[in-house]
């Protein structure tokens, strides 16, 4: 064997085909060159540069989502600095059967949504059709644009022993990957330019432009500028960062089902400005979820009579509803049939040897321990190895296979091939299988030239790849001839019509973004005052200066409803540090993520980046001492103030901006207030609360510059309060909110004021019409004032918030079901008659 | 028999509804056993959209949407229908059920739609069992169906308070209780799990008074029953196991499909509502 220096104990498995390496010990196509390549760059570089690469997968946050609890962590992306490569030749024959098999299932699709001749001839077996849970019959004889229901496709290939490329499963409804793929493909040329460079491997940019263009062709109408969105079931979605990511690649807007209203058969986007008309969605919610009337009523992702707009022919969905039919291995079988019958060409590539339960029961059962068992229907289903059960498992799966034969789908066991990966300066095989892409294009499909390579973590494999520990791969192509570039920006003659900020905001958009600024300020403000409160513990517990905890832990009782229980005031805050990232800021993580992951389209990189490592830096790492707490929540703050800058510099003053700010203002005059009513509650504001407001507000040194060293309550409340030249007063707040309030979109300008402009306009007079010297005078009267003015600014940021929440936002409520089905069953009081 | 059938079915809601989407499967299917001749709709308030189209299992349905802001709906169908009493084969003369079933090799297309599980039909080893000692090897179809109908409605208890809409047609099976929805789910999942096509049908049943009493009017419900393929010279015939009996002139057939799931008589989604208050008004008069 060719010895690599990276590589001196590379052991081929016996009856598995390795990608790089040939039987006799030479390397094959292509990978001569690339490991020579990393050869060159020694295991010290590759290793620094793989590093790069996970610190740039970290840094764009490219994750999968394990769970679909939002609190568990995602997990991130696996790739390995090693690309699969492929050459040219064996790459037009993958790329000639991946096409025309597209073609056969699109064929299908029409057949079984139609005539269903395939079923009349006795191609198929009619319950590969009628035996599916995804044939969704409110869709049959329902028209497609362009002909097509198959629009994006991908199928799984796995390599046998015998170096031909067969299929595992084919993807026909919302086929996830392809922007797996170009995130890999991005990050590792960056990694490795030399390589990816001299190697002339083929770009990924052209096939997603043919993507967008198939989405624009498919408008049913405003063809010359149609809306086009992504559905996707929302953040929880394991393959939410791909949604995010692909929309804002396409250029298309990111939307979940209850973005979207139907009116009259027509869909429409609900945003700011009110209902906008869609023209097309690209899905990556499973059919029957899409559309709670018709198809599931359970469903609360989908969008209530989608069907009935696509069966009106108003909106194009890609891929059409219906098109899970053909995401089931129950197909894999037939298809080389359906080749024959709807093309009249033999298959190029073949599916893995396959035989299903409803046509070759006994055909199973006699070789259960030779075969894998499939759920018939589900791509995702849990694969069953009979080999492996006992004796009494294995006769109960052959009755049950008797009892409902069509569940079942058996795949002969194969050998997968083996490919090169790092593994800490090693290279080693590994178990690999192939994702591979293609778009409608024309008549035909254009495959994506690349892929997403799925690798085993060791010794392992099957379905829950990623779960388990799997990484991926890039796939490189490589080219004959030079490789052109390509970019996705349009090059299209017709002049663009300049825009400005859109009132086209998504209101869900907009509701998490107010969110997001308010939670982004709650956090800062936690933090400011923990830390201030920190600072006041000595090493010697006995001199901490407890008025001053205390006056602390009052503040951040009234702000953010963290009891105090008894006990000394600096035991207290240990006890409340040592909680760690579970402590008073864990709520506010836990929002912040929520909402951010909502509008995760709409957040520029480096946003995403100063979120990424806020959020990182509010986890923690368990129990903590004062401190490592200290340090951490200097990290909070300047992550918080990079947000905000972020926030200010580099965002277009839009809608969105101005929700934003909106809430990160009204959350700001919220803490402060509270602050305020803490520290001044008990009549007058002794030193120790007024020193901690002071810090609290970031304001100590303005505060000594006016007034050098002598505290007191009046001139504490203008700076905090009514002064409007201080960014953190109260009063600087309450004129941000008005002007935000005042220039947010509306549908109709009334000539009356609407409640939130009220509300914004009261809070400014109050707080401007404040007299801070009256209401410190040392009497119960102006105390009781002062309280009853903060009681009124408390209530009315409250009441606004909620305001701007159903002025603008509240269209976003989801539909509900009724249960009326409770009501309808049949017979509920007629006795049976015997006739 | 000629009948006029009102179904008429009122929603009271706690808070006012902006938007209400439904589909309706109400209008009665017409049949060479069935003619329909008056079919009306009417919906209060009236409905911004309302569409009537012919489903995938052929039954006529009614999509409609309310666009203005209501605090009552009500859906009034009223129909007048003749039906025909069938015409039943010799159970005897029908095909052996093994070799109608799917496994003995027989298919037929025109039924295969109705062999596999539905949403609320599952096929399972416990129905099969329970049907089994009546589908002897070689027996007729028609007269084996016939048989097990019969003794699901001798071992069933007719018993409303068992079970609801959503029990599972396996519950039922362990309860051995519940009404005519029961009786036909179970019905219909043992003849799928042997091999056989078996539909639902939602419809209605003509109630006679109690001696002496005047017909009350909408005091009659809806009724569910089955249907079994017996092969094409013969084609679906139907079984009331709720009565022990082969549905004649006073079962009046509204829709066909795998399941209740396939021909619910009225879903729907609303925006607002609170609590909904449902009342529900069949009544089936007989003209002469």
């Amino acid at each position: 064997m060719q010895e690599s220096r990276l590589q001196p104990r590379y052991q081929l498995e016996a009856g598995r085909w390795d990608e790089c390496h040939l039987p006799d010990g030479g390397l094959r196509p292509g990978w001569l060159e690339l490991l020579a390549q990393i050869d060159r760059l020694g295991a010290r570089e590759v290793n620094r540069r793989w590093e790069q690469c996970r610190r740039i997968i970290r840094e764009n946050g490219v994750t999968y989502n394990m769970f679909r609890d939002g609190a568990a962590a995602d997990r991130p992306w696996q790739l390995d600095p090693l690309p699969l490569v492929l050459s040219s030749e064996e790459w037009a024959r993958i790329e000639r059967g991946v096409a025309q098999r597209a073609r056969a299932i699109d064929g299908f699709l029409a057949d079984a949504y139609g005539a269903q001749r395939l079923i009349r001839e006795r191609v198929i077996p009619a319950g590969v059709v009628f035996g599916h849970p995804q044939f969704l019959r409110p869709l049959h004889g329902v028209g497609v644009p362009n002909q097509s229901r198959l629009h994006f496709y991908a199928c799984e290939l796995v390599r046998c022993a015998d170096g031909q490329w067969r299929v595992a499963a084919d993807l026909t409804q919302a086929p996830p990957g392809a922007g797996y793929a170009l995130e890999n493909r991005i990050v590792l040329s960056r990694a490795l330019p030399e390589p990816f460079r001299e190697m002339r491997v083929q770009r990924l940019a052209g096939f997603f432009m043919r993507l967008r263009q198939q989405l624009l062709s498919l408008a049913p109408r405003n063809r010359d500028n149609p809306r086009v969105v992504l559905l996707t079931p929302g953040p929880f979605s394991e393959t939410y960062f791909e949604h995010a990511y692909l929309a804002q690649y396409l250029g298309i807007t990111l939307v979940q089902g209850d973005d979207l209203a139907v009116r009259d058969e027509r869909v429409f986007l609900k945003t700011l400005g009110g209902l906008m008309p869609v023209d097309v969605v690209l899905r990556r919610l499973a059919d029957d979820y899409c559309d709670p009337l018709e198809l599931r009523n359970d469903s609360t992702l989908g969008v209530l009579g989608l069907a009935g707009a696509v069966r009106a022919g108003n909106v194009a969905v890609a891929n059409s509803l219906g098109s899970g039919l053909a995401d089931s291995p129950a197909l894999v079988p037939y298809l080389p049939a359906i080749t024959k019958a709807l093309l009249g060409e033999d298959a190029l590539i073949e599916g893995l040897p396959a035989w299903w339960g409803g046509d070759q029961a006994e055909h199973i059962i006699a070789r259960l321990p030779d075969l894998i068992l499939r759920p018939a229907w589900n791509n995702r289903g849990r694969p069953v190895l009979p080999a492996t059960l006992p004796l009494v498992e294995l006769s109960n799966l052959a009755a049950d296979i008797r009892v409902r034969p069509h569940a079942y789908l058996a795949f002969e066991r194969v050998a997968r091939s083996t490919v090169p990966c790092w593994d800490d300066g090693r290279i080693v095989p590994r178990r690999m299988s192939l994702r591979v892409f293609a778009v409608r294009d024309g008549d035909g499909y254009a495959v994506m030239p690349g892929g997403l390579a799925r690798i085993d973590a060791q010794g392992d494999g099957g379905q829950l790849w990623f779960e388990r520990g799997g990484g991926s791969k890039d796939a490189w192509v490589l080219a004959d001839g030079p490789v052109a570039e390509v970019t996705m920006l349009r090059a299209n003659d017709a002049p663009l019509e300049l825009k400005r900020g859109g009132i086209d905001l998504p209101s869900r958009v907009a509701d998490n973004l107010f969110w997001l600024g308010r939670y982004a300020e709650r956090a800062e403000c936690i933090a400011r005052l923990l830390r201030s409160a920190l600072s006041c513990l000595a090493e010697d517990a006995a001199e901490a200066d407890q008025a001053q905890i205390a006056a602390y832990l009052a503040i951040l009782q009234r702000a953010s409803g963290v009891a105090s229980p008894p006990g000394p005031p600096s035991a207290v805050l240990v006890a409340l540090i040592a909680e760690g990232a579970s402590g008073p800021l864990k709520p506010v993580r836990d929002h912040l993520r929520r909402t951010a992951f909502g509008v995760r389209d709409r957040l520029s990189a480096d946003t995403w980046r100063a979120l990424t490592s806020l959020d990182a830096e509010l986890g923690g790492e368990g129990a903590e001492d004062a401190n490592q707490a200290l340090a951490r929540l200097n990290r909070v703050v300047i992550a918080c103030a990079a947000l905000a800058g972020m926030g200010r510099e580099n965002t277009t003053r839009g809608p969105g901006w101005r929700f934003l700010d909106l809430g990160r203002r009204i959350e700001r005059a919220t803490f402060m207030v509270d602050a305020l009513h803490a520290a001044l509650e008990d009549g007058h504001g002794a030193a120790p609360e007024l020193d901690a407001l002071l810090r609290v507000a970031d304001s100590a040194i303005t505060y000594r510059s006016r007034y050098l060293t002598t505290i007191q309550t009046a001139p504490v409340v203008d700076l905090l309060l009514t002064d409007h030249t201080n960014p953190r007063a109260v009063a600087f707040q309450a004129n941000q909110i008005a002007e935000h309030v005042a220039n947010l979109p509306r549908e109709a300008v009334g000539a009356l004021p609407c409640p939130a402009e009220r509300l914004a306009t009261h809070f400014q007079a109050a707080v401007r019409l404040a007299d801070p010297v009256d209401l410190c005078q040392r009497d119960p009267a102006s105390a009781n004032a002062m309280i009853a003015l903060l009681d009124d600014l408390a209530g009315t940021l409250t009441a606004l918030s909620d305001a701007v929440t159903t002025a603008w936002l509240t269209h976003i409520a989801p539909s509900r079901a009724f249960a009326r089905d409770d009501i309808w069953r049949p017979t509920d009081d007629t006795p049976p008659q015997q006739a | 028999m000629r009948y006029r059938v009102r179904h008429i079915t009122t929603y009271a809601y706690s808070e006012p509804v902006t938007l209400s989407q439904n589909l309706a499967h109400l209008a009665i299917r017409g049949s060479v056993r069935q003619q329909v001749s008056e079919a009306r709709l009417d919906i209060e308030p009236t409905p911004a959209v309302v569409r009537r189209r012919s489903d995938y299992f052929g039954n006529p349905t009614d999509a409609f949407t309310i666009t203005s802001q209501h605090a009552r709906l009500v859906v009034s169908s009223q129909s007048v229908v003749q039906v025909e009493a069938p015409i039943t084969p010799d159970p005897e003369s029908t095909p052996a059920w093994d070799d109608m079933s799917l496994q003995g090799g027989g298919s037929d297309l025109a039924a295969a739609e109705y062999r596999y599980d539905s949403a609320q039909i599952p096929c399972a080893a416990v129905l099969r069992a329970y049907a089994q000692p009546d589908f002897t090897p070689g027996r007729p179809v028609l007269a084996a169906t016939l048989a097990f109908n019969a003794r699901i409605n001798r071992e069933f208890v007719y018993d409303p308070a068992a079970t609801n809409v959503s029990t599972p047609v396996l519950d039922a099976l362990d309860l051995r209780r519940g009404v005519c929805q029961d009786f036909a789910q179970v019905l219909i999942g043992a003849l799928r799990t042997l091999g056989l096509c078996a539909r639902y049908v939602s419809g209605y049943l003509e109630t006679t008074p109690p001696p002496g009493r005047p017909r009350l009017v909408g005091a009659d419900a809806t009724h569910a029953w089955a249907q079994v393929w017996c092969g094409s010279q013969h084609g679906w015939i139907d079984l009331d196991p709720t009565n022990a009996c082969i549905p004649g002139e006073r079962h009046i057939l509204v829709a066909i499909g795998r399941d209740f799931a396939d021909v619910s008589p009225l879903k729907g989604m609303v925006l607002g509502g609170g609590q909904a208050e449902v009342t529900v008004g069949v009544d089936v008069e007989r003209l002469h």
